[in-house]
């Protein structure tokens, strides 16, 4: 995808984890607005929806970016597939473009930076947007749950392969 | 292509990671109910708070506030044009025709400055 640098499209990147989801906000690649977690309790995914809602009554983006958990490969469990439905009717009853992209579309497009796991993925998005770093969850042991802010990076991911630019900084 | 947003106070804000609170007491307000609302576009900020701002960003006030920057800037210009129509309809005479450089001059360097964005 061609960007011209003075050229804004704002996307708004969602990643659902298992106590809400966690959002970016971008204008360019360069860009980041807003990012942060929500915590749905009680109906998980009407909290979400309520948050999700929020969010773009505010940011107004242009397209709305989540994970495509319809593929093959995706491990997502059954709420959250209902979820990633459930936005997408949102997002056309709201008006806003929809881009579901595959997990692995994203490993593919962090291939340069190195590993393509988790945590080396959050590494370089931190080294390319400082002001995430201090988000950077410690490195998950294998009896610790995934940490809630590793979504703002799955979503930061996503949006930065949605605009299909990564820039790979030495850190 | 999106439109800018209202403010960047909140992305501002929170690149130099303040709270809410923090800044409030920078800007010398109580709590930081104000800064949310400002953060919200739920308020407009006052001419002294956003000097208080530019001062406390290091960033000038069209950045911080590019949406409503945006929407006077249009105004301006259009209204600028609609003079300049209205003087050229009138008498003409050295001070109209300096008039007419300055109105020209708003317009050209918006659709400059619009053009170099492209």
């Amino acid at each position: 995808m061609s960007f011209s640098p003075g050229r804004i499209t704002r996307v708004l990147a969602v990643q659902p984890t298992t106590r809400g989801f966690g959002f970016a906000v971008m204008e360019r690649p360069d860009g980041l607005i807003d990012w942060g977690t929500k915590e749905a309790r009680g109906d998980k995914n009407k909290q979400a929806l309520i948050h999700l809602a929020a969010l773009i009554g505010r940011y107004q983006p242009e397209v709305l970016v989540f994970e495509d958990t319809e593929t093959k490969d995706s491990r997502r469990c059954a709420r959250i597939r209902l979820l990633a439905q459930e936005i997408a009717q949102m997002a056309i009853k709201l008006r806003v473009r929809t881009r579901r992209i595959p997990r692995r579309l994203v490993k593919h497009a962090f291939a340069e930076t190195g590993p393509t796991t988790k945590p080396w993925i959050a590494a370089a998005i931190a080294s390319q947007f400082p002001e995430l770093s201090r988000h950077l969850p410690a490195r998950r042991r294998p009896w610790m749950s995934q940490d809630v802010r590793m979504s703002i990076f799955d979503a930061v991911a996503l949006a930065l392969t949605h605009y299909g630019r990564i820039e790979v900084r030495e850190s | 292509m999106s439109h800018k947003l209202e403010n960047y106070l909140r992305t501002h804000r929170r690149r130099a990671g303040l709270t809410q609170d923090e800044v409030a007491f920078l800007l010398g307000c109580k709590s930081g109910t104000k800064v949310s609302r400002y953060e919200r576009f739920r308020r407009r900020p006052p001419l002294e708070t956003v000097f208080a701002y530019e001062v406390i960003f290091r960033a000038p006030a069209r950045e911080l506030l590019a949406g409503t920057y945006q929407r006077v800037e249009r105004t301006a210009v259009r209204r600028a044009r609609l003079l300049a129509q209205t003087l050229r309809g009138g008498k003409q005479n050295r001070l109209t025709t300096r008039k007419l450089a300055a109105l020209n001059a708003v317009a050209s360097s918006v659709d400059r400055t619009q053009r170099a964005k492209r």
